[in-house]
């Protein structure tokens, strides 16, 4: 006996029968397509419609029950008490050749509210906010630089409309230093609680824009510390004069090294971040203590060495 | 109509446009949105209808016509599967391609540029996007019915199997349409960016009826269009105007960082 199978289709759930003879039925996920879209997404037990479990309950018995997405099938499982699995390729081609498209309008707007869901989602996830704050952080920063410089340069003509424009770019300079403030802060104690050694190690900022630069957490954990030390680095490779930093230039300690000596430190120091984000990334051990001993260890070294 | 350009449409693919200028090809496509432009591309009018400019050097599936791609190409009314669709340069084309009664179900797994992808599916009425991963095909098999087509842009050392396991899943059946830009530099350096090619034909081939590959170069370094269609015995359109036009000097891959 052919199984029976369950699709999720958008907004509608498809019960496909074992036999070709019966048609599928279609059950409303939520008449509102906005609420459709966060059930298909969330898929909890509750939101399995009634219908689809009186007319599961009623097929064969003896026909084994499928159902896709994956979490469709477990919240199944716990409603209907009994397995479900997850159907094959084959079966599940058959399945979606068996039921009907969508209206396309329907379609569109189910798609578009379940693409602002999973987005919103996904930014809302920690390692996602440190990047965002990172980047945001990173250009505050840039435009605080570039205003400040513009602002040493431009000539004072008094009593003039120049005047008040001077005046009421300073207020906008400030408030621009203010968020720069606000935003550095948040992002420290973010970096701080989400990769805790590596903060340790190079610094809280420089530790939230190397995650950023890699991706995530978890990408920067697999990254080899050559790469770390050169990540977000803008001079082209090259054996002769390759990049010795990128974003490890403004990492803590380095400034009190010796110019001629920070390629060296800047190697050391991307050896232990390596270290560091893969004990935040898997084990969440607090390693930062050794790390950080070693670090110091190595800017003596190299502060008291002869070039 | 602009003086000084012959806008004709490309034979067999009634949305698509070429003008032959002197030292290169321009392609055009009949736009499904509206403006402002998606990524900077120029718009204009042609007998009525809105296109605007495909680029080469943009988009790989531009440069593999301008390089002389036999295969198929998305026609209108047809359903495609896009996978690894960043945030949409290359997927409106697709889009246009396939015109307002077609669709393109576009596979993004970052979320910054799905983020503006979104945002184009909220002017490109034919553009569904969604955010998952395409390794797990069954992810989103439910919601994306059968297609006539898969575009794959995915620069993964995987990529071939990632294109097999969503076709196998998610096309309508034989001689449904393949097109893979594959990006060798992502594949590994075992081998050269040919033996890459080569690999990826005897892949899909065993799967698939491929027409002959072309590479990107000058538009994208290392790249090649490899596609076909779906089935061992699946028939290849026969496509007479596929000219291999010189690439132009002005326009250079730019370097794999």
């Amino acid at each position: 006996m052919r199984p029976t199978l369950v699709v999720g289709s958008g907004p509608l759930l498809f019960l496909i029968g074992s036999t070709d003879a019966q048609p599928p039925a279609s059950f409303l996920l939520d008449p509102d397509l906005q609420h459709a879209a966060a059930r298909f997404e969330a898929m909890e037990p509750p939101d399995v419609p009634v219908g689809l479990l009186a007319a599961v309950e009623s097929g064969p018995r003896d026909s084994p029950l499928l159902a896709s997405p994956p979490r469709l099938a477990s919240a199944l499982a716990e409603r209907l008490h009994r397995p479900v699995g997850a159907p094959t390729s084959e079966e599940l081609r058959r399945g979606r050749r068996s039921i009907p498209p969508l209206e396309p309008a329907g379609e569109r707007r189910f798609f578009l509210a379940l693409g602002h869901l999973r987005l919103e989602r996904a930014l809302r996830a920690p390692e996602e906010v440190l990047i965002t704050l990172a980047r945001e952080e990173e250009r505050v920063e840039r435009s605080v630089g570039r205003e400040a410089r513009a602002a040493e340069s431009f000539v004072r003509v008094p009593d003039s409309p120049l005047d008040h424009h001077l005046v009421a770019w300073g207020r906008a300079r400030d408030a621009l230093d203010e968020l720069a403030e606000t935003l550095r802060r948040t992002l420290e104690t973010e970096a701080k609680l989400q990769v805790p050694n590596l903060a340790a190690v190079v610094g809280a900022r420089t530790a939230a824009r190397l995650v950023a630069a890699a991706g995530g957490v978890s990408a920067l954990a697999r990254m080899p510390s050559a790469r770390i030390q050169l990540l977000g680095s803008r001079r082209r490779p090259s054996p002769e004069r390759g990049p010795r930093f990128g974003l490890m230039y403004r990492a803590d300690r380095l400034a009190e090294v010796p110019i001629g000596r920070r390629g060296a430190y800047a190697r050391s120091l991307a050896a232990l971040a390596a270290i560091a984000v893969r004990a935040d990334a898997s084990t969440h051990h607090d390693i930062s203590a050794a790390l950080v001993a070693r670090r110091d260890r190595r800017v003596e070294f190299l502060r008291r060495r002869r070039r | 109509m602009r003086p000084g350009r012959s806008y004709r449409r490309v034979e067999g693919c009634p949305r698509l446009f070429e003008v032959l200028r002197a030292d290169r090809r321009e392609l055009w496509t009949e736009a499904v949105g509206e403006p402002p432009p998606v990524y900077g591309e120029r718009w204009t009018e042609v007998l009525d209808r809105r296109v605007r400019q495909f680029e080469p050097g943009r988009s790989k599936l531009a440069a593999a016509v301008v390089r002389g791609w036999t295969g198929d190409l998305p026609m209108p009314g047809e359903k495609w599967l896009y996978l690894g669709a960043a945030s949409g340069t290359t997927a409106s084309h697709v889009a246009d391609l396939v015109g307002p009664d077609g669709r393109v179900y576009a596979v993004e797994r970052s979320v910054r540029p799905f983020a503006r992808l979104l945002a184009l599916a909220e002017r490109w009425p034919n553009l569904r996007p969604i955010l998952a991963d395409a390794r797990d095909p069954t992810a989103y098999a439910s919601l994306v019915p059968p297609v006539d087509g898969v575009y794959a842009d995915i620069a993964q050392p995987d990529q071939l199997e990632i294109v097999r396991r969503n076709t196998e899943l998610l096309v309508a059946g034989e001689g449904s349409r393949l097109l893979v830009a594959l990006k060798t530099a992502s594949m590994g350096r075992q081998r050269t960016a040919a033996g890459h090619r080569d690999e990826a034909e005897a892949t899909l081939g065993e799967v698939a009826t491929l027409a002959p590959s072309v590479p990107l170069e000058p538009f994208h370094k290392g790249h090649f269009m490899v596609g076909g269609r779906w089935g061992r015995s699946a028939r290849l359109p026969v496509r007479e105007s596929a000219r291999v036009t010189k690439p132009s000097g002005r326009r250079r891959a730019r370097r794999a960082p």
